[in-house]
């Protein structure tokens, strides 16, 4: 458990020192000498010999090969993170563990298995899932769902087993449409040598209890991860998915470049919760994005923690009448981390409403920015749009960096945004002890209640692994 | 004379940039050519009051030398004991700290550590050196301690010119400055917009120990025309500057301001009142960056958009390293009165100081339901008080106004807008 204490300032006040995090549970790692590993960099053999392993339908060599040709052709954004520390040749884009895909979970080679174990996973499987999916670098390495939720007709299986399936078309149709390839670079990437993923489809009017979950390790050294997940929520339906992220720390980046799409029909509901809790070697340039149709609603719940480098922004497409998001956010950047996360909304039809909650802590000389834009397309009229975004310094070291961007283009709609940055205030711990609280009690308290508004919405009730990892970074963050 | 057609690519950046896409980052500024250059600039101040060309470049230089006694370059030991905690768990093998470009460049600022890479023109240096360079002489206002100025100046819009005024201040410790700037058009109705034209104004400002100065400047060109408004600001310890910029007029409108609050206690307040209409354009950038100890800024814009008119604004308050203390506020309010507008608003806070409190908020809207409500019990349709709170705008910069200048130009502009206008105003 993370360590606190207080020291004095220059200017004689108190800072709360909080100790890192202790990561030892994610450090841990396996040889990787069984593993089938394509070489390190980027070319269109490479992206070939990918689609063959895969027995891809055609169309997807054309779009794999069409997406390379666009990352070469396109410069890396200039506002963000550097990533120069991101060599392409070095990184190897494919691994596929010495295993297939399992739905027995003794099946699975015991090095996994141990992985998994350790990370809670089938605990959190057997006490409150509706379905699990496991990938071990490039490959699902496990899946399986309750019985009950395949008699309602949901199909919770890996995309790649779905694009061989009875969904193909729909597949086909709807794959990267939201996050097309010429999108940014990464895009791209991800579109040349996408790799697993999930696929889910909720048919019309179901509702799920409980939460699906994938989980994804990337334990080579030196690899890429390139998920890609799809979910159809059909009209009136309901679902909650989690996904949890984790690796081990190298000397060498790491590269996560997934992808979310993510379909939401009228009158349903999607719950995607995150944990994104990379090593500090990796880079994690990951999209997420969101169509709701009318009535239909998206909520976000996001953690960011680990990573390196980090580029996050989940966006909301409000396409229909009264749809409606949320986005609830946490971001904790430590020493070494440049975690630049926020969201987007486009409110692009008439009373469409949406509210950003986002919290970010920085400490030890690690930087945290909250980038957002809120988009009101002139078919927005009568939308509204809250975005309250606070920031907390934990000392003089770090950075907080808050660049929010509102684009109106009609007259009838509502947008408020208000954000705050700045330390733990004397008199509120003054306020504290007064009551008979020691201070630093007090300091605990109030970094706390900072976060407890994020921190209540992560379904650490869903899964052990998550419950660990929220409770070492908070308990980090907040002593 | 003749100016060549020039454009300036990124003029008003803010200074941490985002998405592309969004197009917010800077704008662009087309200064056609075929334009002669006309001295159209009144001046009045007390001769005593005039300083010498290179009057601000002295006295931020000897800010410079006051501000190193007070500020030691780190030793060796400190600049090695600084690299070692980042090098501590940052490894270079992928990629060291990764900063972004302007956490760079904000980081090679402050190694400078030099007053004049430093200071910074709101509208970018080519806009500045473009007005400076119509504008020819500097007007130097230099008031000695302990003293009080009122100064005016009066650039009137010359259709088919460049009619530009570079203005300095320098206010010595305890002394007092009122400027007044007013870009007037005192075309006759029918005349105006008849061909482009560049009206501007760049201004520094040297606001030494305890100095007080207010700015008013005042625009209401009409037509064609585009007006850019360039500042740039240095408050030493305990002083303050308050600007109030009143926008109306002009096809395109550049505001761009800069402060550098580098002594403690100083403070730079900003007041912001524009209106948009018909297809108006209208451009603000504000970079105010805290130094000093207890420093404190307060942004607040208050504008209504109408017609097809657009308008950005970029809003920066950066919290340096070392600004303990330190206030940054940043409010602004858009009323949306028609459906073609486009409003764009970023109101940034950069912060690498943790004994700070910043905050902006912003509100973007229409007229509120209650608002209409009451409204409507009074007799007054949802067109009548749309065109209500647009013209409450010019009212309100002509009640305002500090100057007989600023007023009758506000007033003769309202008239245009909205002939019976002038009317509310006569004696």
């Amino acid at each position: 458990m993370a360590e606190t204490k207080t020291t004095v300032t220059a200017s004689g006040k108190k800072r709360t020192q909080v100790d890192d995090v202790d990561r030892s549970m994610y450090d841990f790692r396996y040889d990787d000498a069984d593993a089938e590993k394509l070489d390190a960099g980027l070319t269109p053999d490479i992206v070939r010999e990918i689609s063959e392993r895969k027995d891809e339908p055609a169309w997807m060599l054309e779009h794999r090969l069409k997406s390379l040709e666009i990352f070469n052709s396109i410069d890396m954004s200039d506002w963000g993170p550097s990533i120069d520390g991101l060599d392409m040749d070095n990184i190897v884009t494919y691994v596929k563990p010495n295993t297939d895909q399992k739905s027995d979970w003794e099946s699975v080679p015991d090095n996994i298995k141990d992985t998994f174990d350790r990370l809670g996973i089938p605990q959190a499987e057997r006490s409150y899932l509706a379905g699990v999916g496991a990938q071990y670098d490039s490959e699902l390495v496990y899946h399986s769902m309750q019985e009950s939720a395949a008699k309602m007709g949901i199909v919770y299986s890996g995309i790649e087993e779905a694009l061989h399936g009875e969904y193909a078309d729909l597949i086909k149709e709807k794959f990267m449409t939201l996050i097309p390839p010429t999108d940014h670079k990464f895009a791209a990437l991800h579109g040349a040598v996408w790799s697993g993923g999930s696929f889910v489809y909720v048919p019309k009017g179901v509702k799920l209890d409980y939460p699906l979950q994938s989980y994804f390790r990337l334990n080579a050294k030196g690899a890429g991860q390139f998920e890609h997940t799809l979910i159809i929520v059909e009209d009136d339906a309901d679902l909650h998915f989690i996904e949890g992220c984790s690796a081990p720390k190298y000397n060498v980046a790491n590269l996560h470049a997934g992808a979310v799409e993510l379909f939401v029909g009228k009158r349903a509901h999607l719950r995607y919760s995150t944990i994104e809790n990379w090593s500090k070697n990796m880079y994690n340039l990951n999209t997420k994005r969101c169509r709701c149709d009318e009535e239909g609603e998206i909520e976000w719940i996001s953690g960011s923690f680990g990573s390196h480098v980090g580029y996050l922004y989940p966006m909301s497409i409000l396409a229909g009448r009264k749809a409606r998001a949320s986005f609830t956010g946490i971001t904790f950047a430590g020493r070494g981390q440049n975690l630049d996360t926020g969201c987007k909304v486009v409110l692009a039809a008439k009373d469409t409403s949406a509210s950003i909650e986002t919290k970010g802590i920085s400490k030890d000389g690690g930087i945290q920015t909250f980038r957002s834009s809120v988009v009101a397309t002139p078919a927005a009229e009568g939308s509204r749009c809250s975005v309250s975004c606070q920031s907390l310094m934990l000392d003089d070291r770090s950075r907080s960096d808050t660049i929010p961007a509102m684009d109106i283009r009609c007259k009838n709609v509502d947008i408020g945004h208000e954000a705050t940055i700045g330390r733990i205030g004397d008199d509120k711990v003054f306020y504290l002890m007064s009551r008979g609280i020691s201070e630093e009690e007090a300091r605990t308290m109030i970094v706390n209640g900072f976060a407890e508004p994020i921190s209540k919405e992560l379904p650490l009730e869903y899964a052990v692994e998550m419950n660990n990892l929220i409770k070492l970074e908070m308990e980090g963050a907040i002593g | 004379m003749e100016t060549t057609h020039v454009t300036i690519e990124r003029a008003s950046a803010m200074p941490a940039a985002t998405w592309h896409f969004l197009n917010m980052n800077d704008t662009q500024i087309e200064m056609p050519e075929g334009l002669s250059i006309a001295p159209a600039v009144q001046v009045s101040e007390p001769w005593a009051a005039r300083g010498a060309a290179d009057e601000f470049e002295n006295a931020l230089a000897d800010a410079q030398v006051e501000w190193e006694k007070s500020h030691p370059a780190p030793t060796a030991e400190e600049l090695a004991e600084r690299e070692a905690y980042v090098a501590a768990e940052v490894d270079a093998t992928y990629g060291g700290t990764a900063q972004s470009a302007y956490q760079i460049a904000a980081d090679a600022i402050e190694e400078s550590r030099s007053l004049a890479v430093a200071f910074e023109h709101g509208t970018g240096d080519e806009a500045a050196a473009y007005l400076r360079y119509a504008a020819g002489d500097r007007i130097v206002v230099a008031v000695k301690e302990g003293q009080s100025v009122d100064a005016q100046v009066v650039v009137s819009a010359v259709p088919g010119a460049v009619s530009a005024a570079a203005v300095d201040v320098i206010a010595d410790a305890n002394s007092a400055v009122n400027l007044s700037l007013v870009v007037d058009a005192p075309t006759a109705p029918g005349q105006s917009g008849a061909s482009a034209g560049i009206t501007g104004t760049t201004v520094r400002v040297f606001a030494d120990e305890g100095a007080r100065v207010e700015i008013d400047r005042t625009q209401a060109v009409d037509g064609d025309f585009t007006d850019i408004d360039d500042m740039g600001l240095f408050t030493a310890e305990n002083a303050q500057v308050a600007v109030r910029q009143t926008v109306l007029g002009a096809a395109a409108s550049f505001t761009g301001l800069a402060g550098d609050l580098r002594g403690d206690s100083s403070r730079i307040d900003v007041d912001t009142r524009y209106l948009g209409h018909s297809d108006q354009k209208r451009d603000f950038n504000y970079s105010l960056r805290h130094h000093g100890a207890k420093t404190k800024c307060n942004l607040q814009a208050n504008g209504v958009l109408a017609g097809t008119s657009s308008k950005t604004l970029r809003g920066t308050i950066d919290l340096i390293r070392g600004c303990k203390g330190a206030e940054g506020s940043e409010n602004e309010t858009v009323l949306l009165v028609d459906e073609g507008v486009h409003n764009k608003t970023v109101p940034v806070i950069l912060c690498n100081e943790d004994d700070v409190a910043g905050n902006h908020g912003a509100t973007i809207g229409h007229i509120r339901e209650e608002q209409l409500f009451y409204l409507a019990s009074r007799g007054l349709s949802q067109q009548a008080a749309e065109s209500m709170f647009a013209s409450a705008i010019v009212e309100q910069a002509a009640i305002d106004a500090t100057t007989d200048a600023a007023r009758e130009s506000v007033v003769r502009y309202g008239e245009r807008l909205n002939p019976g206008f002038a009317d509310l105003f006569e004696e």
